[in-house]
């Protein structure tokens, strides 16, 4: 099923759909207040934007700098060119340290990989420690948004949601109650946890260290307790020097969730004494879409999901309808480099607005390369009969001037003339919401022409 | 090997290379009172914060937290700790601490963030796992912006520190925010 | 230059020849009012947009060539659809850069645009008392950068908000979103049926709830499809091109 049949079906609760568009804008709002209070801020996108190019085109050289700097420092370095030995070399680790009880914060890598239902098949009990991202897991869910994973479900939902995981009491979804149960039964897994997994937001070739954003500080309850850290990475996450942290750490909360930083920026250089670090180094598909001229640049992304909140076809459809890790903008210019025909819909999944663009902060030119997509996926995919024959002949009619005016004449001929049910049946969609503009009874060319005559 | 693997893709696929562009800080130049605008900005993520004479660094924590009965200081500043810690501490031994208080290295203007290291806090987990958080910060140390922050910082024992700013929180039920997620409930900072 | 040696060749889109007579009417009249040559090339078709948009960018070449053989006799190509101009400025690099396709997307211009830049003109002389709301589109707002945009940091500026603040008697209404996309998008408000039309309704309905009586902005295909959800809810809301307003003297 492609993003227009999902989006309608979420489109059938309008309640819901208003409610999901007014969630995001919202946040929105608030990215545009707190970036366009910082003095520079589009210069400061330009940087963040250069930086991540000058990492591509160097990115070997900076992955080897980053390992040895890493190695240097006592960190174990890994490297995986694909989900199942990213998955593999992770079960190695907690089975050297016969760990059983995992806690994992936020990372998309990990559920690109589908690290979870992996582990689990080996009986290991993993815990997400993201609020939201606990909220999903319980409810056996992906995530509808990479910053807040839980945006689809009401308080209500999370009421019932605990009622039946926690134990809580029926509170009608009140949001101060539910953190607090959530936050006595997530101690409890932090506290018990052998393994602490994080996602990695940079990772810094100069230093060798990462740096873990988050606001809930659970990505540090859980790596300072446990007896081990995996820190899981796309190979795209480098950056050069540790100074960079300066333009990215600006960026990203505002473009997020409009906070000037997060709660928690934590520096990760060496493991506590006595204690282990690793680092996992992922490809999956990333050095392929680095291939791409055209589309290498959606590797310069840091996952704020600003492009998410500010999609008006996002906003109005959920991030289940797009059926990928990474949903909206994005990932409709990630996925068909990953699995053309799987994804070939998403990027048809936007009206070119250029909103997701201008609010990117390390400036992808995501419409763009949506067009560019479109263009590949007509030539590679099988496109839909009807569509595909109406836009071939238009590209006939409209060359060709005496055709145009003919076939142009006809068809508003046959929209003045043809009964109403004609026109708005099942299969024509623009009809469904819509009135068909009313035809007059002359073209501006007939007009033009008439009014030449009586010069 | 899939180290060799990446390394020869990226090798292959990366483009011709671009440079790293020189980041000119005058453009985020500002003329502001970064003690005043620091305050505004940890407000905003939900700290609270007091300036004082160091003399009054006991009274002031007392008043905010007055029925604290275990408490862990890290730093001279203060004399209100009843439970000793030292760097090997079994972090799990603090779950049911109430109050810590560590000292901060550096302020940040544009955020409200608090720059600790493992230094300040002897146990890594010590901010995160406390009920609640105390950080004293001597407000000369106070910079203008991230960029100015790392530049300040740049020269360290790097094994771990962590930017604070504001005590934990989570919007991730309906956007509702709600203070005290996995980390401290509170933050209160002292500005000597 | 003054403005009568100024040749303009007037670009009528395809939708707006067939089925908005009225707004290539005005677009003709403002230009003439204004005192430029205007010619209109009577072969032109289309600027191959609904092709390109939809992936079929290479079965749209004859059409962009028929586009330049057309208009590369021109000072300039002034045309009301921001979203057409955008198109032959930035898609015709799939045409060999010729001479001709350079001259051709670096004049192009959309109408209000080409008024105030070009001409340098903004008070041109209308009137029309009625509470007006703005609709930016995108291709003209993101895409010519017409204005700027509400998530760019930057000074205020809107060419359309230029032209219609000097009308008299128009009083020009605040929305609630000041530039969120219509829906429209082409081949989009057909084959994502389902949300095109609600991003319309939602566009609409900021509409009316600031008090709009009449809807206009600078290209018509998103207020085709507004237009659609205003005549199919019987919503007490006109829909009019600022070419339309421009030109009237009421």
């Amino acid at each position: 099923m492609g993003h227009a049949q999902k989006a309608t079906e979420f489109n059938k609760d309008e309640a819901k759909v208003n409610w999901h568009d007014k969630a995001l804008w919202y946040v929105r709002e608030k990215r545009d207040k707190s970036a366009h209070n910082v003095q520079g801020w589009e210069y400061l996108r330009q940087l963040g934007s250069g930086i991540k190019a000058n990492v591509l085109s160097n990115l070997d050289e900076y992955l080897i700098q980053f390992e040895t700097n890493a190695k240097n420092n006592g960190i174990q370095v890994h490297w995986a060119s694909n989900a199942e030995e990213h998955n593999t070399i992770i079960n190695s680790i907690l089975e050297k340290h016969n760990a059983k009880k995992v806690v994992k914060s936020k990372s998309m890598l990990t559920e690109e990989c589908h690290l979870n239902p992996f582990l689990e098949s080996k009986g290991i009990e993993v815990v997400d420690t993201d609020l939201g991202e606990r909220i999903v897991q319980l409810a056996e869910e992906p995530p509808s948004h990479i910053v807040l994973p839980a945006i689809h479900k009401t308080k209500e939902d999370v009421d019932v949601l605990f009622q039946e995981h926690l134990d809580t009491k029926p509170s009608g979804g009140n949001p101060e109650y539910l953190v607090g149960e959530a936050r006595k039964h997530l101690r409890d897994k932090f506290l018990n946890a052998d393994v602490a997994i994080t996602g990695v937001n940079f990772a810094v070739a100069d230093t060798g260290g990462v740096v873990v954003c988050t606001n809930e500080g659970n990505a540090d309850m859980g790596v300072h307790l446990a007896k081990a850290h995996i820190a899981c990475m796309g190979i795209e996450k480098i950056i050069p020097q540790e100074k960079h942290l300066g333009v990215f750490l600006r960026l990203l909360a505002r473009s997020a969730t409009g906070q000037p930083i997060t709660t928690y920026s934590s520096h990760f250089n060496k493991a506590e004494e006595g204690k282990e670090m690793h680092i996992v180094i992922v490809d999956n598909g990333r050095t392929e879409q680095l291939s791409r001229e055209d589309f290498r640049a959606s590797l310069h992304c840091i996952r704020c999901g600003a492009c998410m909140n500010t999609c008006p076809i996002y906003r109005r459809s959920g991030g289940h309808s797009y059926d990928y890790t990474i949903p909206g903008p994005i990932g409709s210019i990630l996925s068909p480099g990953k699995d053309l025909k799987k994804h070939s819909s998403l990027p048809f999944a936007s009206t070119l607005c250029g909103s997701c663009s201008n609010v990117c902060p390390v400036k992808i030119n995501i419409h763009e390369q949506l067009y560019k997509w479109r263009q590949i996926i007509v030539q590679e995919e099988k496109q839909p009969i009807v569509k595909k024959s109406i836009l071939k002949t238009a590209g006939v009619v409209l060359s060709k001037p005496k055709l145009y005016k003919m076939a142009g004449k006809s068809a508003r001929f046959a929209l003045k003339h043809a009964p109403r049910f004609m026109i708005y049946n099942k299969l024509n969609a623009w009809g469904k919401a819509r009135d068909l503009p009313e035809v007059k009874h002359e073209s501006f060319d007939e007009w033009y022409k008439k009014r030449r005559k009586n010069e | 090997m899939s180290r060799e693997a990446i390394l020869n893709a990226v090798k292959k696929n990366k483009p011709e290379v671009l440079p790293l562009p020189e980041i000119d800080v005058s453009v985020f130049q500002e003329d502001i009172d970064v003690v005043k605008t620091f305050k505004d900005n940890l407000a905003l993520v939900g700290g609270q914060v007091f300036e004082i004479t160091t003399d009054a660094i006991d009274a002031k924590i007392k008043e905010q937290y007055p029925n604290k009965s275990t408490i862990v200081t890290t730093t001279t500043k203060s004399n209100l700790g009843n439970v000793e810690i030292d760097k090997n501490t079994d972090p799990h031994t603090l779950e049911h601490i109430d109050l810590a208080i560590v000292q901060g290295e550096l302020g940040v203007s544009e955020n409200g963030a608090i720059w600790i290291t493992a230094n300040n806090s002897l146990v890594r987990a010590l901010p995160f796992i406390t009920n609640d958080l105390v950080i004293i910060l001597d407000k000369r140390n106070i910079c203008l912006h991230m960029l100015e922050a790392y530049d300040n910082i740049a020269k360290r024992d790097r094994d771990f520190g962590v930017f604070i700013s504001g005590p934990s929180k989570t919007a991730d039920i309906e956007q509702c925010l709600v203070v005290g997620a996995h980390g401290a409930m509170s933050l209160t900072v002292l500005l000597v | 230059m003054t403005n009568n040696t100024i040749k303009v060749g007037l670009f009528i889109p395809c939708y707006v020849n067939q089925l908005y007579p009225q707004v290539g009417i005005a677009t003709l009249e403002l230009l003439e009012k204004l005192g430029v040559d205007v010619y209109y090339p009577q072969n032109q078709t289309c600027c191959g947009q609904p092709l390109g948009n939809s992936g079929y960018e290479q079965d749209s070449k004859g059409i962009c060539n028929l586009f330049v053989e057309n208009f590369s006799a021109y000072d300039y190509i002034v045309g009301p659809s921001g979203s057409c101009i955008y198109h032959v400025k930035h898609h015709f690099d799939i045409l060999e850069q010729t001479p001709e396709v350079k001259r051709v997307r670096n004049n192009a211009y959309e109408l209000c645009e080409f008024i105030v830049k070009i001409l340098g003109k903004t008070d041109l002389g209308a009137s029309f008392p009625h509470k007006v709301g703005l609709h930016k589109s995108c291709h003209g707002l993101r895409g010519l950068k017409l204005g700027k945009c509400s998530e760019v940091q930057g000074e205020h500026y809107s060419t359309e908000e230029d032209l219609l603040k000097e009308v008299k008697g128009l009083e020009l209404m605040a929305l609630n979103r000041k530039d969120e996309c219509c829906g429209f998008g082409g081949t989009f408000a057909v084959f994502e049926e389902a949300i095109s039309s609600k991003m319309g309704k939602d566009r609409v309905q900021d509409h009316l709830d600031s008090d709009v009586e009449v809807l206009t902005g600078a290209d018509h295909s998103c207020l085709m499809h507004m237009e659609g959800i205003v005549n199919r809810n019987k919503q007490p809301l006109k829909v009019m091109h600022i070419a339309e307003i421009l030109n009237s003297s009421l």
